[in-house]
């Protein structure tokens, strides 16, 4: 008997988990792993290191959470549109200021594009990343050299955000971590819950019933909140839930 | 525990707890449309700011058109009234209609401006142009967000059993804002 019982708990339990870890969404985007993000493998070392070192500075010093992202192929979408959702997906910046800039290169659609956050639109205005795009970005992707041109919208992007915020920057690797906190269960439904559990454990009708209610919760299930990530980005705190309008320029090259 | 008081002490165990699952049902089923409701109408006014912030550039960007193009002046008119049919309309639907119009007349524009390399070389064009290309990419971007926030209110609605309370406290449909395929072609720079 208490065997059995186990089982069903084990079984509720793995049900109401598999909701709980249900996606939402069509795209399937990398995780994040820092605040450059080289996954067409184009930045060499020797820009990707200062580069990161100058992500953090930005965002120790003003708050500004400055990503780089490159991926070799968006399989045909929209660079704008996909810019943006993999920048909500990530949440640069913070929830509430989303002050946050990707850069994102698409190498096999050949396409750059400067993303603000709502938070940095009045500090970095469409216009200006146009020009940054211009003057310092496409000259150099076009001549193939992709990391040049990375580090220099990075770098311009990053002297708009510390002059705004009234810092110099001098570069130095700073070390700042932090963690989303776990989703938390309503205090009510989670004592509903257990009441439920006792009754439909307790008595021997409830038992009778649970395999059809769990078919139930199984064939009608929908998923519920999206698993959100906790603690990525190798210890670049800059992914705190900020969203972006579209705002921002981009380019072929 | 005489039998006919643990058999009232069932049925009024029973009772509560069906009248508390109804309580909760409603509870939960009327607050979730006030909810969704609230969140299509906040996203509704960011596709306003955005709609609103085009409506606002397009003058600006005429006068500086019309510096070098001065002879495209069909172009310049049709846009005009198609802002002007922006300023005027009143509800959700009409203003979709009006915004889709003026997406075509500004494209147009946009084309015909390629054929003026003078044009194109203008700093002020060139930021005003990006200006431009941002907002309507920042109008795509609240769109999408605001139809979203539609469907999920839609369906919220329109989903038994919910759907026999919407229709008591008449929460109706949403629309949403839809572009023609033809618009979809909106402004690019281009160089």
């Amino acid at each position: 008997m208490k065997l059995k019982r186990f089982f069903w708990v084990f079984l509720i339990v793995i049900s109401l988990s598999a909701f709980a870890l249900d996606s939402q969404g069509a795209d399937k985007f990398p995780k994040p792993v820092g605040a450059i993000n080289d996954f067409a493998g184009v930045i060499p070392a020797k820009y990707k290191q200062p580069m990161e070192s100058v992500a953090r500075e930005v965002l120790q010093k003003t708050g500004a959470a400055v990503v780089v992202v490159t991926l070799k192929d968006i399989e045909g979408n929209d660079p704008a549109g996909y810019a943006n959702r993999l920048y909500e997906a990530w949440g640069i910046g913070g929830k509430e200021s989303d002050k946050g800039v990707l850069i994102f290169l698409a190498l096999k659609e050949r396409r750059v594009r400067i993303e603000v956050g709502y938070g940095l639109e009045g500090v970095l205005t469409d216009g200006m990343s146009g020009e940054i795009l211009d003057k310092y970005v496409v000259p150099l992707l076009g001549k193939g050299d992709y990391g040049g041109g990375l580090f220099n919208a990075l770098m311009a992007v990053s002297s708009i955000a510390a002059k705004d915020a009234g810092v110099s920057l001098t570069a130095v690797p700073g070390t700042q971590r932090k963690q989303k906190e776990p989703p938390k269960m309503n205090l009510f439904s989670l004592i509903l819950f257990f009441i439920i559990l006792s009754l439909l454990l307790g008595t021997r009708a409830g038992r009778r019933m649970l395999p059809f209610l769990i078919l139930m919760l199984l064939m009608g299930g929908r998923g519920g909140g999206a698993g959100s990530f906790g603690g990525f980005g190798g210890g670049f705190g800059g992914f705190g839930g900020g969203m972006s309008g579209g705002g921002g320029a981009g380019r072929g090259f | 525990m005489s039998k006919g008081k643990r058999n009232l002490l069932i049925a009024g165990v029973v009772i509560v707890v069906l009248l508390f699952s109804f309580y909760s049902f409603f509870k939960g089923t009327y607050n979730s449309f006030v909810t969704l409701d609230e969140s299509v109408k906040a996203s509704w006014a960011q596709v306003e700011n955005q709609l609103q912030r085009r409506y606002d550039l397009i003058p600006n960007l005429i006068e500086t058109v019309k510096g070098y193009a001065a002879h495209e002046r069909k172009l310049f008119v049709d846009v005009t009234n198609a802002r002007s049919r922006v300023g005027g309309a009143a509800s959700v639907p009409d203003k979709i209609k009006a915004n889709n119009a003026l997406s075509g007349a500004l494209s147009r524009l946009l084309v015909v401006v390629e054929r003026y390399p003078d044009l194109k070389a203008n700093q002020n064009f060139l930021r005003l142009q990006d200006e431009l290309a941002g907002t309507e990419n920042r109008i795509a971007v609240e769109r999408r967000r605001y139809n979203e926030a539609v469907k999920t209110y839609n369906i919220k609605i329109r989903t038994f059993p919910a759907n026999i309370l919407a229709g008591i406290y008449g929460f109706s449909k949403s629309t949403f804002f839809e572009v023609p395929e033809a618009a979809k072609a909106a402004p690019e720079v281009k160089f």
